[in-house]
This record gives C-alpha cells, sequence and structure tokens, in this order.
C-alpha cells in the first residue's frame, strides 16, 4: 500500500496530499478542482552544484563535468522514436525543464488531456536515451546557449561576483557549465548521471490543478518501475571562510554599469532553515525595500533605478546576502548599503518598520498560493529543502522583531562582502 | 456572471471588463488608457511611472510604499506597450482577497480608490506636475530607454521593427525616444494627462471577487467632470506585402549574433481567414514541435532558440534567433525555406493537430490566474468586438491545410536584420 499523508492550512483552506509510492517516489498532489488546467513537475534532487558526489553502495567520490546536470536535462527529451516534444505534440501540453543549482525538473501544463501528457513525463523521464551522436549535437546547441548568457548582464555580474566569494563551492560556475567542460561530456557520462540521480528515490512529483490524487495513481501504478533505494551524498566542498577577492569587473555592452554587492556567509550546518530565510528576506526589505528610507535616499538622488533589489541566495551550502541594481556609482550605493546595515546593528530595528515589513511579506506569500506553476514547483522546492508549503505562511505569523535583530548580528559582516560590477564597453 | 468576462460599458470610450470568480487568492484591478501612437509617445510613456510614484494623498514614493504594505503588499505596477498602433499606458494592481485579511477588510475597494488617486487626483498643482519628480521620472525614463540594449534579444527586435516600420507610426518606440523625453517638461506632462484623460479609450479591468457594481461607481464619479466628447480613433496601418527585401546589419560588441526576420502576414486580424493565420505562424515557428525549433534548432544544430511570432494587430510575423555570424547565410536560407514549404503544403496533418492542439491548450489555460485574465482584457481593448478565448479556439478550432498554405502564401519577407560582434578586419 502507498502511504498517504494530508496537508491541511486553515486560514488558506487549502491542503494537498503527500504520498510514498511503492516504487520509491514521493508523489505530491495538489487538487485545485475550479481551476481548468493542470501542471505536473518531475523532478530529482540533482543540480550543477554536483560535480561531486558519492552514492550509498559504493565508497569512491566521483568527479563529473561541470554543466553535466543541464547537459542530461536536454538529452533526456529524446528517445530511439518519437522526443518528447513529439509526444507533447499530441496532447497539447506546453512542456519544459530547467536545472537549477541544486534541482533538474520536467513540467508541462495543460488544459486538457492530463493523464496523457502524465503518461508522457513519467515515461520518458524513466527512458533514458543517449548516444554519442546525439551529445555531438547537442554541444553545439547548449554552446549557443552558454553564448547566448555571456552577453546577459544580468547573469554576469552574478555569475562573477560568485567567483569572488567562493573559491571551491560549485555555485561559482555557470549551470550550463563551459564550452570546455561540456566538450567531456560523453554518453558514458550522462548514463552514470542518469543511474545515479535520477533513482526515483532521489525524485518528486509534484501536480497542482484540475486533478485528484486517483487519476494521478492511476498512471503512477501503471508507469512507475520501483527502484533499488540508493542514497546519494552531496560531497563536503572544503569551502574556505574568507572570500577569494573582494571586486570584480567586466565590460560589456550596457547602457549604465550594473551591480552585485554580495555579503558571503559561512554555517556549520550546509542548509538555512525556514525560519532564517525568512527573518533574512523581512531583513532585506527593512534595509534596502522600496519603503526604507535607504531607498529612497539613493533613488532620489538618482543613485539607483527601479531594477535595484535584493535577495537571499542560498542552497545547500552556500548563502550570500545580494544587493543589486543598475547605477551611474556602484561603489558609492556599497557604501552607502553598508552604512546603512552598521546603522541599524547599532540601533537596531523600529518596531513599525517591521511590523509593515512583516504584513507585506505575509500578503506576497499568499499570493504565491494561487498558480498551479508556482504551487507545484514551490512544492518540490519545500520538499527537498524539508518543509511543507504553508509553512511559510505560519513562520510569517509566529516571526517576532527580536528574531530579526538576532538575525542581524550574525549576518552581512563586511569583511565578507564583495562587489561585482559590469561597465559599458 | 461568474467565470466569464463580462463588459459593461460605463461612459464614452469607457468600459469595465470584470471577471467574476472566487477561485484565486487575489484580486487584480488595472486602468488602461489607450491612445494612437504617435508623436506625443514620449509623454505618454511618463506618464504611467510619475502617476504610480505619488499622489496628493501620498505626496511622496515612500509614504505610496507604506500604504501599500499596507494593504498586505498589494504590487502597483505601471506599464507602457503598444497593441498595433495604440499606444497603452497602464497601471495594474494585484492584492489579496478579502477573506485573507485581518480584519476582513474590503482591499478590493480600497485598492481601486488608491488607483482612482493616483489617476485623477496626482501629485500637481496649477496645471503643472512636481519639477523635481519630473525630472527624476525623465532620468529613469532615459535609462529605460537606454537599458533595452542590455537585452540583445530585446534590443535586436526592437531595431528590426523599427527599421522594417520606419514609415508607419509602428516604428516608433512605445517608450517614446531619447530628444521626446528631454523635451518633457512639468507642464506639457499634465497637459497630456488632460487629453489622455479626455481622449483616450479606456478599459478598466477586474478580476476576482470584488464587487464590481461599487467599482464601477467609483470610476464613473471620477469621469464625471471631465469631457469626453472627443475620444481618439485608434487604427493600425497594414501593409499587406513587402516591396523590396531590406538587409540591414549592425555591430555592437556582443558574443552571440541576433538574427530577427520580419515578414508581412498579407492579412488583417477582421480577416475570415485570421484563424488560419494563427495556426500557420504556429507550425512555422511557435513551439518546439514547429518547423524552425525542428530544422533550425534539431536538426542543423545551428541555435538554442530559433521562433515566429505573429504580432496580430499589425499583421506581421517576426523570426528570432541567436546564431554565430559565420552561421548568418545557412540560417538565412534555412528559415526561408521552412516558410517555403508551408507555402507548397509541405507539412503533414500531425503538424496541423499539433499546433490546433498546442494553441487550444495555451487558450483555454488563461482563465487559470488573474494576471492572464487581466493580460487578456487588455489585449481586446482596442478591437471592434471583444472576443473571448473560446472564440479563438472557435476559430482555429476547424483550420483547414488549405486555409494555412493558402494563408502562408500571403506572407512575404520584408527586413532582414542581423547584429553581430565588433570585428576590427570588418570595419569600414
Amino acid at each position: 500500500m502507498n502511504n498517504i499523508t494530508e496537508i491541511k492550512n486553515n486560514l488558506l483552506g487549502d491542503s494537498y496530499f503527500k504520498i510514498k509510492h511503492n516504487s520509491g517516489l514521493t508523489i505530491i498532489v495538489f487538487s485545485k478542482s475550479d481551476y481548468t488546467s493542470s501542471y505536473a513537475v518531475f523532478g530529482t534532487n540533482y543540480g550543477s552544484i554536483d560535480t561531486a558526489f558519492k552514492t550509498s553502495d559504493k565508497n569512491e567520490i566521483i568527479t563529473i563535468p561541470e554543466g553535466t546536470a543541464h547537459f542530461l536535462e536536454h538529452k533526456l527529451f529524446e528517445s530511439e522514436d518519437l522526443d518528447a516534444f513529439e509526444r507533447y505534440a499530441k496532447t497539447g501540453a506546453s512542456a519544459n525543464a530547467y536545472t537549477s543549482f541544486d534541482k533538474t525538473c520536467y513540467l508541462f501544463s495543460c488544459s486538457g488531456n492530463f493523464k496523457e501528457s502524465l503518461e508522457i513525463l513519467l515515461d520518458f523521464v524513466q527512458h533514458p536515451y543517449f548516444t554519442q551522436q546525439t551529445v555531438q549535437k547537442e554541444q553545439g546547441i547548449i554552446g549557443q546557449e552558454i553564448k547566448m548568457y555571456e552577453d546577459v548582464p544580468d547573469w554576469k555580474v552574478l555569475f562573477n561576483l560568485l567567483k569572488i566569494l567562493y573559491h571551491k563551492h560549485p555555485v561559482r560556475i555557470d549551470i550550463a557549465g563551459t564550452v570546455e567542460s561540456i566538450a567531456q561530456i560523453s554518453d558514458k557520462t550522462l548514463y552514470d548521471c542518469y543511474n545515479t540521480f535520477y533513482n526515483l528515490n532521489n525524485m518528486v512529483l509534484a501536480v497542482a490543478g484540475n486533478t485528484t490524487v486517483d487519476e494521478v495513481l492511476e498512471v503512477a501504478d501503471r508507469l512507475l518501475k520501483p527502484s533499488k533505494d540508493i542514497k546519494v551524498e552531496r560531497t563536503n566542498y572544503d569551502e574556505p571562510c574568507e572570500i577569494v577577492n573582494d571586486y570584480i569587473e567586466q565590460k560589456l555592452s550596457v547602457f549604465m554599469p550594473q551591480f552585485n554587492l554580495g555579503f558571503k556567509e559561512n554555517y556549520e550546518t550546509p542548509k538555512r532553515s525556514l525560519k532564517e530565510q525568512i527573518c533574512t528576506r523581512i531583513l532585506l526589505e527593512i534595509i534596502a525595500g522600496d519603503t526604507s528610507p535607504l531607498y529612497k535616499e539613493l533613488f532620489s538622488q538618482g543613485l539607483i533605478n527601479t531594477s535595484f533589489g535584493s535577495e537571499y541566495f542560498t542552497g545547500y551550502g552556500f548563502a550570500t546576502v545580494i544587493f543589486a541594481g543598475e547605477s551611474k556609482d556602484p561603489r558609492e550605493v556599497t557604501q552607502r548599503i553598508k552604512e546603512e546595515i552598521k546603522r541599524l546593528k547599532t540601533n537596531g530595528i523600529n518596531e513599525a518598520d517591521f511590523q509593515r515589513v512583516r504584513k507585506m511579506l505575509y500578503g506576497r506569500t499568499i499570493m504565491g498560493y494561487n498558480d498551479v506553476d508556482s504551487i507545484a514547483n514551490e512544492l518540490i522546492s519545500c520538499h527537498f529543502e524539508g518543509f511543507e508549503l504553508f509553512d511559510e505562511v505560519d513562520v510569517f505569523k509566529s516571526v517576532t522583531l527580536l528574531d530579526v535583530e538576532q538575525r542581524l548580528t550574525r549576518q552581512m559582516d563586511e569583511s565578507l562582502s564583495a562587489l561585482s560590477v559590469i561597465l559599458p564597453a | 456572471m461568474e467565470n466569464s468576462f463580462n463588459i459593461t460599458k460605463i461612459a464614452n470610450g469607457i468600459s469595465v471588463c470584470s471577471y467574476n470568480t472566487n477561485r484565486f487568492k487575489t484580486g487584480r484591478i488595472s486602468f488602461n488608457i489607450a491612445v494612437p501612437l504617435g508623436d506625443n509617445a514620449s509623454a505618454n510613456a511618463i506618464l504611467p511611472y510619475i502617476l504610480n510614484r505619488s499622489c496628493g494623498k501620498y505626496p511622496d514614493f515612500s509614504k505610496l510604499n507604506a500604504r501599500l504594505a499596507e494593504l498586505y503588499g498589494a504590487a502597483l505596477t505601471p506599464s507602457v506597450s503598444k497593441i498595433g498602433e495604440a499606444q497603452v499606458i497602464r497601471l495594474s494592481m494585484t492584492m489579496i482577497d478579502d477573506r485573507f485579511a485581518f480584519e476582513n477588510e474590503s482591499l478590493y475597494q480600497q485598492c481601486a480608490e488608491l488607483l482612482c488617486d493616483l489617476i485623477f487626483e496626482p501629485n500637481a498643482e496649477n496645471g503643472s506636475f512636481n519639477e523635481s519628480e519630473v525630472n527624476r521620472e525623465k532620468r529613469l525614463l532615459l535609462e529605460r530607454i537606454e537599458s533595452e540594449k542590455n537585452d540583445k534579444r530585446v534590443y535586436a527586435l526592437r531595431r528590426c521593427e523599427e527599421i522594417m516600420c520606419e514609415n508607419e507610426q509602428y516604428g516608433i518606440n512605445c517608450y517614446g525616444d531619447t530628444h521626446g523625453v528631454e523635451a518633457l517638461t512639468p507642464q506639457s506632462i499634465f497637459d497630456t494627462w488632460q487629453d489622455l484623460l479626455r481622449k483616450g479609450v479606456v478599459q478598466v479591468n477586474i478580476v476576482g471577487n470584488a464587487d464590481v457594481d461599487v467599482i464601477c461607481e467609483l470610476v464613473k464619479n471620477r469621469f464625471a467632470k471631465i469631457p469626453r466628447d472627443e475620444i481618439s480613433n485608434i487604427n493600425t496601418k497594414i501593409i499587406k506585402s513587402a516591396k523590396e527585401v531590406k538587409r540591414i546589419n549592425e555591430q555592437l560588441p556582443i558574443n552571440q549574433g541576433k538574427l530577427v526576420i520580419g515578414y508581412r502576414a498579407g492579412i488583417t486580424e477582421q480577416d475570415e481567414n485570421f484563424g488560419a493565420v494563427r495556426v500557420m505562424a504556429d507550425i512555422f515557428g511557435g513551439a518546439p514541435y514547429s518547423k524552425l525549433f525542428v530544422n533550425v534548432r534539431e536538426k542543423m544544430s545551428l541555435c538554442y532558440y530559433c521562433s515566429a511570432r505573429l504580432y496580430r494587430k499589425k499583421g506581421i510575423i517576426m523570426v528570432q534567433s541567436g546564431i554565430e555570424k559565420e552561421n548568418e547565410e545557412k540560417a538565412i536560407t534555412e528559415i526561408n525555406n521552412q516558410l517555403k514549404l508551408l507555402q507548397n503544403g509541405e507539412f503533414i496533418q500531425d503538424e496541423l493537430k499539433a499546433s490546433i492542439a498546442g494553441l487550444k491548450d495555451t487558450l483555454m489555460r488563461v482563465s487559470d490566474t488573474p494576471e492572464d485574465i487581466d493580460a487578456w482584457g487588455y489585449s481586446q481593448m482596442t478591437a471592434n468586438a471583444f472576443k473571448s478565448p473560446q472564440d479563438i479556439v472557435n476559430e482555429i478550432e476547424n483550420v483547414e491545410p488549405h486555409q494555412v498554405i493558402e494563408a502562408a502564401r500571403k506572407v512575404t519577407l520584408d527586413t532582414i536584420y542581423m547584429l553581430s560582434g565588433e570585428e576590427g578586419e570588418e570595419n569600414e
């Protein structure tokens, strides 16, 4: 029997079901019977940072070329006869896939023929077909994808920053790898990675929309082949606490300089809790959100424009606070942000500011439970991170000013900050 | 009626497009004003950004943002865009549904009032907007225009449109241009604002569980003192076939070349066969099952993306691809060849079926997010008659192969634009 749990939230009036399927796969179903469409995403806990790993049935650490996870994502769409896109063409679903730092996901959305599309998804992801010839063909396509990103300033400014913050952690490498690294990928590399990471015990299927648990299980029972439970361990990246450098610049065809200011963080454990993440988001809004005094000042003085923003950039083994934007004077903006952080560390945070920001972010969180695509993608992320989808609402309700102030004391250490700038060519 | 589009005309040139539903956790209200795209583009373009930043009641953006935060992080977004040769000025708001408010307050109504305050009672005095605000927004708009260059795909597409439509209003950038923005004054923008309210075609979209009648009354009252007897006529000039092929090469310091090919579709949206044009453009390059993706990307391995998009109001089709400069001729030849195959009827029943199924599926998904419903209402605002997604499904569902061929044969090549990296030896 499959093991089924219901997860509810009274405030939202929503619930979803989490099923540990006999095959080893975790299946999550969030029904929205009054919607027309459905969205399904089938993901593995394997992304660009997994360039070295160890499995529970072997002792050695295996190292693979950078960009392999993304390459595999491209190639999985192919099979010996019809590729996945040709099959979806018959159901009308829109299909896609993405690779992030720590996961690879295959997805489709549809307003009809849900079961047929789900069959295609479960089937093609479980049937790899790689040959040396198809691998070579893809090197040309992905080579162009990598080149395309070389002209995207927001992408370059981020990866340049990560390169001067991190010595070893593979987060410093472009998700797609490099033209040189992908040249080393062979059909064998792909099969090795596939057989390791595409084990159903390492994967999740999340579905949201106009469907039911029964409908999903009917397809799953037919198509899923039980996998041996092999545990994959991420390696310790031996990342030093210090940063590599505190400044980097590059010239590209842009109108105005773009910048990313990052503050690296170091922890004993590889993952940040939901509460740590939420406290940080509240902090960032208080420091530099569009209701903050700092934002008003920089904006009025012409030092930033509407592209300015901040994020908590975190995943397995990395955590960095990033402020990003366009400015004629990135160094001045950096200085002012650092001063504001210092001021808040000394003077503390005003209760009214905290409450305003908390209310705003709470509203934004509720907005996130609207669309089937964001729900399904969040379900996968939350599962891999180890919490439930509705936990966020609860944390926003219970978080206090003291929590946020305590968080501030251990974040945004000036000695671990670095600035990345793209200058007009 | 629940779960369908309802159009109510509330005054001359002013309508409310509502979609009542309680499926969503959020609601959305947008205020859209359309005027002919023309000489005054820069002044129109700056307005939503000025109106979105403050108003008489919240005279600076920190006060306004604090108010939005109080409304549970209601998101206010200004934008300018073009639908054919209409320039559309737009302010939209997303808010959480009333049932999630801590004290049962009505957020729809408060948000609608705030939107009206922004639009009808801006931060202005004696026939002029606030000078320092205007200066700030001029700077931001200039930066926005210049920053289009940062995204090379967008930039190349815009350049191709400009070149292809240089003698048509459509060639005007919806953000205006540098000279136009620099010449703006607090008074001239104020005059433009008054003109918009008097002459613009207005549509207010409301999605969610709001009391539509209350919002209609609100809008009607705000317009009560504004003369609405001289509404702009919005028409888009459609060139049915290209005369000679324009070919332009430009250079910037970039790594990957951007190829854009512009075609005239040879048909207007009012034509009976328009459903077939949608299907034809989709078989050509709308999705991963389309000819361009399957051949130029998958078979020839020339690029990461190669797609075609139909701009229905203007009757043009734009193909875009990111390629190496050395593959330029190869890609152009193959893209034109794929069109020729369509014109010769060399596509199979499966390709036709795939396009119809794909387009239909996408259309039926519009009703599942407030943003898509709002965007649909917006897309119809300059149409002669409002069409729902289902109406479009009906137009495409029974398209026959001969109609696709007929549509493809009307397509003519107009402009080939290539943006590539700078190479010393190629400089003249």
